[in-house]
């Protein structure tokens, strides 16, 4: 096919759309924006179930702990963690569900591409390998300290708690480093993605 | 007065023909189609209060459609990569319509087979768009839009050979 051939050709799709009415546009506008609204409202509520859930734990067994410092101490800090985890999921969602469309194709991908390796590949984006373990002690120290009764100090003491709270640790902290490496391999495949494309808009235009 | 919303809705419905060809050349099947075209229709709304100049409204539903296509298929990898055009049950389909007429078939089969970028620039060229608004569009400079045409179109040539070749 010769080019004047593949112009000619390519005009015979436009009498093949169908176009929709200004009432089926705005229909289908209306349920975007309800699905968009809703999966947002959604997102949050499960945070806000989980956060307090987890929040309301922490305050209600340190209330029946007044006395025991170290307990008290671990839970203000996991309370802390929460909120912040909270925060922070809540500003990255926002932040990549609004993102500018209308956008030259090479600036919104730069755009996307400056925002994802940000969390991959930027200063702190190993910060999970520290910030896991570190919650995951926390977490399971307080559940157990408070289901045995006794003061944070005695349960350190005990030789079986330990133990105990070291198979938990590794179990747990296995499952979730396998969850967030699936995560982060799936949002580099994303950025690779998104680079090809970007080289690709070069000025040297890598094909 | 009109509202907003109502402009909004007017000049959706005199442009959706840009969004449907965008759609078409990305998404091979109906389901993926009509999902980003509503994606589409939503990513221009939330944009168009930004909107400022209406005399290129053509090129900013064609950023738009072209950002919001390459963005789903960044979510849903391996989405498209079936060599012949699908089967749709759905006779008023785009696909179905266009795949009447073989040359037609061929040539949708051939833009399948380039890769993202010179599916949107080789659009943009036969949707007969100025070097000024692919430029502007694609985010290249308009020195190197009329190299990127040349080399999109010699690759659709090849494809088209290809294919041509393989019917024979």
């Amino acid at each position: 096919m010769e080019t004047h051939e593949i112009e000619n050709t390519w005009k015979n799709i436009d009498p093949a759309i169908n176009l929709k009415s200004p009432e089926e546009l705005n229909q289908l506008l209306a349920s975007k924006t309800r699905q968009t609204v809703n999966k947002f409202l959604g997102l949050l509520a499960i945070d806000i179930v989980v956060g307090l859930g987890l929040i309301s734990f922490l305050v209600i067994t340190a209330i029946n702990r007044l006395g025991d410092n170290f307990f008290l101490a671990n839970n203000a800090l996991l309370c802390l963690a929460t909120l912040s985890a909270l925060a922070v999921s809540v500003t990255s969602w926002y932040k990549l569900n609004n993102d500018k469309f209308n956008l030259p194709v090479r600036d919104w991908l730069e755009q996307k591409i400056k925002l994802l390796s940000g969390w991959l590949l930027g200063r702190y984006s190993k910060g999970y390998f520290i910030i896991i373990p570190v919650l995951l002690v926390m977490i399971e120290v307080s559940i157990h300290v408070y289901f045995e009764n006794k003061p944070f100090t005695e349960v350190m003491k005990n030789e079986e708690s330990v133990i105990g709270l070291i198979v938990g640790f590794i179990v747990a902290l296995a499952v979730s480093y396998y969850a967030v490496g699936k995560i982060r391999k799936y949002q580099l495949k994303n950025l690779e993605f998104l680079k090809e494309l970007f080289e690709g808009l070069g000025e040297n235009g890598k094909v | 007065m009109i509202s907003l919303k109502e402009e909004f809705l007017d000049i959706l419905s005199r442009y959706q023909g840009i969004a449907h060809k965008v759609n078409l050349i990305y998404f091979r099947n109906s389901s993926d189609r009509e999902d980003n075209f509503q994606d589409i229709i939503y990513q221009l709304w939330k944009s168009f209060p930004t909107l400022r100049n209406r005399d290129s409204i053509g090129s900013w539903i064609y950023a738009v459609a072209i950002n919001t296509s390459i963005s789903r298929l960044r979510k849903k990898p391996g989405i498209e990569y079936m060599e012949d055009l699908p089967d749709s049950p759905d006779a008023s389909d785009i696909v179905e319509k266009t795949a009447r007429d073989e040359n037609t078939k061929l040539l949708l089969q051939a833009i399948y087979r380039l890769n993202e970028i010179d599916k949107s620039i080789m659009l943009l060229y036969l949707d007969e768009l100025s070097y000024d608004d692919i430029a502007g569009i694609t985010g290249i400079s308009k020195s190197n839009v009329g190299v990127r045409i040349n080399r999109a179109k010699e690759l659709l040539k090849q494809n088209l050979k290809y294919l041509n070749h393989g019917n024979s």
